[in-house]
């Protein structure tokens, strides 16, 4: 079974190599939101859209560099490369448009952990790699693996 | 020796994992070796994390033995969340040191860790040299920009901006003036009830220009190494700078991205370049109004404008009533990247009708090259028309028309060199040629 396990994350990360991960949009379960556009999706992420409610905040975790999951996100959400997206935060910061930018989770489980325990938290992970009872948003309707889906 | 085996055998294929996805990252990544070592010391942790899964599920199994804990490279579980209420965050361990706030990594925010201070600066050296009678081709230390940000609580936040410019006449005078000018370019403070309203108090760069709020004093956020002229700090001909209270937000719209800025403050002091931060000169509030729309159909494209209203009582000038309208189209992407303000100042003297109308307007294009990614060039144009009978302005030489060509390339990240020519002609004055080279940065 290891083994198995072993072998399909060789073989996920081969893809994510690739360019072929699909990425899935998750929130702390205390988020009122089950569907976003892709348009409402892209504001949250650009920290223009800082509230889910008038008494709940978005906590935006963004993965570290490398990760192949923010390069997804980078090039379809933000349209950004690495260095473009640095200076959109330093400048967002610089703009008093924000206090601070994303927080930065390094690994997946880390994204899970922190997205269950923070109020009001988004993150994005591996669609291949979602583990139960995480709430996945629909995008534009559609949730990853269905066609059309647009994060990937 | 069973046991050993047993847990060689499960490790074995994370090992062979390793070893073969390590050249794969190499091969990837050939290009840069940086980026090579950070891509395997993350597969590293990844193997890590898979080590202490596989004996966290061995010692779930009935009977098996209680296996070593492996340390985990990555950050320790999170404590589980304790919700204080609604509006304050989960208390957590946060994910990284303040050190990389600057690269956007923030400290996770918790009740305890409030004030939450970040400090970070700009800065930016240059060189000109121009043909002006009697001028002199040298270095400066342009403005070294300190910028501070304080969450206090989840909603309310402090800004401040600090310069430090170099003084034409430093050492001069008894007692001797320091070698710069030490200013307060920005201090606020916002309470954000919602994405609809956030109400701040304070010293801000006034919204009436796109420029003046987008780049502020940083010049490693700005393409080229010059401001245009008409926002020029300690400019005379928009008030740079605003002391009162705004209040701000965005509306969805259908799409269209709403945003709105209104305003009230002290507005011009008696001094034309500056704003009233000791108090106001007569007792007319200056207020202002600022929209502009961001569609979700054409990500990039901004489009709004302004008014602003103020009575103006300075030094050596008739008491004027000010309008200010403004309006701009910007492609903030870049490729290209456009930016385009025009600006109409009036001025009326209380009591009569004759209203003169300055303007303003520029439109800068810049493009990254696609086959080399660090270059950016760039081309502006800018105009400035003051008419002879305007009582504010006259005298003091603010027509211009001129055009600005140059490179900007990026060495890192946070760090950029310039280089650009200028071309300015003021009425009744000879061309001016100008090279500016600067080097500009973040830190």
């Amino acid at each position: 079974m290891t083994i198995l396990r072993t072998t399909f994350l060789s073989l996920l990360l081969l893809m994510s190599a690739a360019g072929a991960t699909s990425v899935a949009i998750v929130v702390s379960p205390d988020v009122p939101v089950d569907e976003l556009s892709f348009s409402e999706v892209r504001k949250l992420f650009l920290g223009e859209r800082q509230f889910w409610t008038p008494r709940l905040r978005v906590v935006l975790l963004m993965r570290a560099p490398v990760a192949p999951e923010r390069n997804v996100v980078l090039r379809t959400i933000y349209q950004m490369s690495e260095a473009q997206f640095r200076q959109y935060w330093i400048s967002k910061v610089f703009r008093a448009d924000v206090s601070a930018g994303p927080k930065i989770v390094y690994s997946t489980e880390m994204a899970n952990d922190l997205v269950n325990a923070i109020p009001g938290a988004v993150a994005f992970i591996d669609a291949a790699q979602i583990p139960k009872g995480l709430k996945v948003l629909k995008i534009d309707g559609k949730l990853p693996g269905d066609k059309a889906y647009p994060l990937h | 020796m069973t046991l050993i085996r047993s847990l060689t055998f499960q490790r074995a294929p994370l090992l062979i994992l390793a070893t073969f996805l390590v050249p794969i990252a190499a091969t990837a990544q050939a290009g840069d070796p940086a980026l090579q070592s950070q891509l395997i010391e993350k597969l590293l942790q990844r193997i890590d994390q898979l080590e202490k899964r596989v004996t966290e599920l061995e010692s779930a199994r009935p009977g098996a033995p209680a296996a070593q804990a492996v340390v985990s490279a990555v950050q320790p579980a999170p404590i589980p969340a304790e919700k204080t209420s609604a509006a304050e965050p989960a208390a957590m361990v946060p994910s990284q040191s303040a050190g990389m706030s600057h690269d956007h990594g923030a400290p996770l925010e918790t009740p305890a860790s409030y004030p939450l201070f970040r400090l970070s600066g700009f800065g930016d050296i240059n060189y000109t040299a121009n043909d002006r009678a009697g001028s002199h081709p040298g270095f400066n230390e342009g403005q070294f920009i300190l910028h501070i940000s304080s969450a206090l609580s989840s909603r309310v936040t402090y800004f401040g901006e600090l310069s430090m410019t170099a003084r034409t006449d430093a050492g001069t005078g008894s007692p001797a003036v320091t070698g710069f000018n030490v200013e307060v370019e920005r201090s606020l403070i916002r309470y954000d009830q919602s994405d609809h309203l956030k109400v701040s108090f304070g010293r801000y760069h006034t919204p009436i220009s796109y420029w003046n709020t987008q780049f502020h004093h940083g010049s490693w956020l700005q393409t080229t190494a010059s401001r245009p002229e008409m926002v020029q700090f300690g400019g005379n001909f928009i008030p740079v700078h605003f002391v009162g209270a705004l209040a701000e937000g965005s509306f969805a719209a259908k799409g269209l991205n709403l945003n709105y800025n209104a305003g009230i403050g002290n507005g011009r002091s008696s001094v034309l370049t500056r704003d009233g931060d000791w108090g106001d000169v007569n007792n007319h509030k200056a207020w202002l109004g600022t929209a502009y729309i961001k569609p979700d159909w054409l990500y990039g494209l901004q489009v709004g404008g302004s008014v602003y209203r103020d009575k103006i009582n300075a030094i050596g000038r008739p008491e004027s009533r000010e309008w200010i309208e403004s309006a701009h189209v910007v492609w903030n992407k870049e490729n290209p990247e456009i930016i385009a303000e025009f600006f109409n100042i009036s001025h009326q003297q209380p009591g009569s009708s004759v209203v003169t109308n300055n303007q303003a307007w520029y439109a800068q294009f810049a493009y990254r090259l696609p086959f080399a990614d660090h270059w950016k060039p760039y081309y502006r144009y800018e105009y400035i028309h003051i008419p002879q009978s305007d009582a504010i302005f006259r005298g003091l030489n603010l027509g211009l028309s001129g055009s600005t060509l140059g490179m900007r390339y990026d060495i890192s990240s946070f760090s950029a060199l310039k280089l650009e020519y200028r071309n300015q002609k003021r009425p009744g004055l000879p061309n001016t040629n100008v090279i500016w080279a600067q080097t500009s940065f973040t830190f």
